[in-house]
């Protein structure tokens, strides 16, 4: 476990710092602590971790940018914050949790227990996807996603477009954030219930879900009956 | 502006009536010399001469042959005489009057006024020629050959006119008169000294006193040796007028090159004054012209920096100079001053408001830093990180905590004290800056020291100057080797005032990409004050130096 703390006050830094290696204990490999958001993109590029805890204000700069970078990373992002007022706009990026200052332990570990768990929230609050592009950063409205392809350590994004473009983040990851409206049809495909036609059996139990374009995309064995009530 | 519209169509009538006696008259024949026989209607005066010639103080006759064509003798027929000197006056050969008394051998003559009245008696008013005669001398200005006119008036009339004339007269010279006072104490009771005001009371009371002047005619019998004086002060007034007006409007609209204007003007007026030296109401008329035309010219130069009000002014001047075509010019000129008044007041009344929109955006700027002051603290960044801060503390080390605790608490204090005001004093503004460093300290675990030179406790600042600065020096240094930060705040007299520096000495932060330096919400913040308190009398200078961080800040006395 490679984490990256960016916390700009020295004393909240401390008190994050103490409670992460409290709960992680051995599991972590690396912590790494960094008070302004020029030393932070260099640490995420640097250290390639698997969370970042982020305050989002540092040293008076709005850590927005900061956020949309972080959101389109590969890893998870746990937002600590004083601005309460931010929590929606930080779900719709999609973090994993937003922890409000002032916090105690019980509170960080609850975010941190949901690295673990791969249930969704029922209202994740996730509107957008980042994704790297050209050095850039683009949002992508989840309503024009048809389905997500697990391609690896990353996922391609299949969009209603036709078009196609690649999240750095892994579909296990992707489902932790995404509301309940999608669904993890296969080990390697998430899809819009809203995008879902029709399930076709095919002979030998081999089950495909029908998409509206009429593509058709494999379901797993064992997510066939969960997939067929929601459908019904 | 009704009661302008009441009084524009009563000057029209006025202006507009035909003489009420219909008669014709001849010029005035002049003879020196003394003899009873000349009253007389049927004298043959075809020798006369038509100017009355060197008279010294010998007496001289003057007769005039008025043709009444009809006249209903049950009237009262009056006759205005309008001539310089002491005379009697006769109409038909009957004495009906005297105007003064002309001299004698042995006593001096008793000038009489320029205009006089009489009652031509019932019994010879009848229709047909007449012949008024004039037995007079004119011992002062001897030189001076003025004319000789009679006229007939209704007697009724040359009552009741003046009173009418008089009526609205004093109601506008009433109204000036009010306006010049109430301005006068703006002005001497405002703390700005507003030039434009003084000028606009001074031209009311010019228009105030040139009324008086002008109209004192039909108060008081100006022995006809005073005459011209009445006619020069009348000249100097309007001449004043005539600058001033076109001044005021510049001032007003905010034109560049004041000085340049009025110099001009008091060229081409002076110009005007000398060159039409002794024709007094034809001196008036042009001076009145030349204000107008400056006046256009202004306001057309207003419109074009699209001034507020601008256009009514052109629509007054416009609508007077119809007035000035249409009407006698005694009571054009009148008009004309008028309407520019009521234009300069209706222009006063925009930049009262302009002034008070003003002073209430001073009012809601001063509520706003009020309330700023105090957001400082109750913002999310600054109390939820000191709160995590402080639970940490309290957590780790509870005795430290309680010292946190207290530091926080009596920075509130200060602050709450400090709200309400616009200027503290220096010291409870570092004790304020000393407190919120300890909670910084707490939190950041960086030492701050605070350092001083120069500053006397008792002189007055806006309050959370120096704090701002420290919190802006916190936010973007970072901290020498030895986990330290140091602020120096000194004063010491410059020039203009006193200058205020408040050095960090440590590395800046790297600006962050996007970020723009001097704009933040705390440098508007010390400005916002600086203005509250100083108007425009202060300077901010924020910049990077060798050592680290310098604001300074001059205020001028």
């Amino acid at each position: 476990m490679r984490i990256v703390l960016v916390e700009d006050e020295a004393r909240i830094a401390r008190r994050l710092e103490r409670m992460t290696r409290e709960y992680f204990g051995n599991q972590l490999q690396q912590l790494v602590v960094c008070d302004s958001v020029t030393e932070a993109l260099q640490a995420l590029d640097a250290t390639a971790p698997d969370l970042v805890l982020l305050d989002l204000n540092l040293n008076g700069q709005d850590g927005f940018s900061l956020l949309a970078n972080a959101a389109a990373g590969a890893f998870h992002t746990i937002i600590i914050s004083a601005y309460t007022d931010k929590a929606i706009t930080a779900f719709a990026y999609g973090v994993l949790d937003f922890v409000p200052k002032p916090f105690g332990e019980e509170r960080l570990f609850q975010a941190f227990a949901r690295l673990a768990t791969a249930e969704k929230k029922p209202d994740g609050g996730l509107r957008f996807l980042a994704v790297k592009k050209h050095g850039d950063i683009v949002l992508l409205d989840i309503q024009e996603l048809r389905y997500i392809k697990g391609a690896g350590i990353y996922s391609e994004l299949h969009l209603q477009n036709g078009k196609k473009e690649l999240h750095d983040k892994s579909l296990e990851k992707l489902v932790q954030l995404l509301p309940a409206s999608f669904e993890r049809i296969h080990k390697s495909y998430i899809v819009p219930i809203a995008q879902a036609e029709r399930i076709l059996v095919q002979e030998g139990s081999r089950y495909h879900l029908q998409l509206k374009n009429g593509e058709l995309l494999p379901i797993g064995r064992s997510r066939y009956k969960e997939l067929k009530a929601k459908l019904i | 502006m009704y009661r302008l519209s009441v009084f524009l169509c009563l000057l029209l009538t006025l202006g507009s009536c035909q003489p009420d006696v219909e008669f014709e008259s001849s010029g005035a024949v002049f003879r020196t010399g003394d003899n009873p026989q000349w009253a007389a209607p049927g004298y043959d005066d075809a020798g006369w001469r038509t100017e009355r010639g060197t008279t010294g103080s010998q007496v001289f006759w003057v007769r005039h042959h008025v043709l009444l064509p009809h006249w209903d003798s049950t009237a009262a027929l009056g006759l205005v005489v309008r001539s310089f000197g002491g005379f009697d006056v006769y109409w038909d050969g009957t004495r009906i009057g005297r105007n003064g008394q002309p001299a004698t051998a042995t006593r001096a003559e008793v000038p009489g006024t320029e205009t006089s009245y009489y009652l031509v008696p019932a019994a010879l008013a009848k229709p047909g020629p007449h012949v008024v005669a004039l037995r007079a001398t004119q011992v002062y200005q001897a030189a001076e050959q003025r004319f000789s006119d009679v006229k007939l008036h209704s007697y009724p009339r040359l009552l009741r006119d003046p009173l009418l004339i008089m009526a609205f007269v004093n109601l506008m010279a009433g109204a000036l008169l009010l306006a010049a006072i109430y301005y006068l104490f703006l002005f001497s009771s405002s703390r700005q000294k507003d030039y434009g005001t003084l000028i606009f009371s001074t031209i009311c009371l010019l228009c105030f006193a040139l009324l008086m002047v002008e109209y004192v005619k039909f108060y008081v019998d100006i022995p006809y040796p005073r005459f011209y004086t009445r006619l020069t002060i009348i000249g100097l007034l309007t001449f004043a007028i005539a600058l001033l007006v076109p001044l005021y409007f510049t001032i007003q609209f905010g034109l560049p090159r004041k000085g340049l204007v009025a110099g001009g003007l008091l060229v081409v007026l002076s110009g005007i004054y000398g060159l039409n030296y002794p024709h007094y109401d034809q001196t008036a008329i042009y001076l009145s012209q030349a204000m107008w035309l400056a006046s256009l010219l202004v306001v057309v130069l207003a419109i074009r920096q699209r001034a507020k009000g601008s256009r009514l002014v052109l629509a007054g001047l416009l609508a007077s100079a119809v007035t000035h075509y249409f009407l006698y010019f005694d009571y054009s000129l009148y008009i004309t001053f008028t309407v520019i008044l009521l234009c300069m007041l209706y222009l006063h009344a925009l930049r009262v408001r302009v002034v008070e929109n003003e002073r209430q955006a001073a009012q809601q700027l001063s509520s706003r830093l009020k309330l700023e002051l105090l957001k400082k603290h109750i913002q999310p960044h600054f109390i939820k990180n000191t709160l995590t801060s402080m639970l940490d503390w309290v957590e780790e080390s509870p005795k430290q905590g309680a010292v946190f605790i207290q530091a926080l608490a009596r920075e509130f204090d200060l602050l709450n004290d400090m709200a309400e005001a616009t200027l503290i004093p220096i010291g409870q503004e570092l004790e304020l800056c000393q407190h919120h460093l300890q909670v910084m300290q707490f939190r950041k675990e960086v030492r701050y020291e605070l350092e001083q030179s120069g500053l006397n406790p008792e002189e007055l600042i806006p309050p959370a100057i120096f704090h701002t600065i420290l919190e802006n020096g916190i936010t973007h240094s970072i901290p020498a080797a030895d986990g330290s930060i140091r602020f120096r705040i000194s004063a010491e007299p410059c020039a203009t005032g006193r200058t205020y520096a408040l050095l960090t000495r440590a590395r800046n932060r790297p600006a962050e990409p996007g970020a723009k330096v001097g704009n933040g919400t705390g440098l508007q913040y010390i400005k916002a004050r600086l203005t509250e308190s100083y108007g425009t009398g202060w300077r901010l200078h924020s910049g990077a130096v060798p050592e680290g961080w310098l604001t300074s800040i001059t205020i001028s006395h």
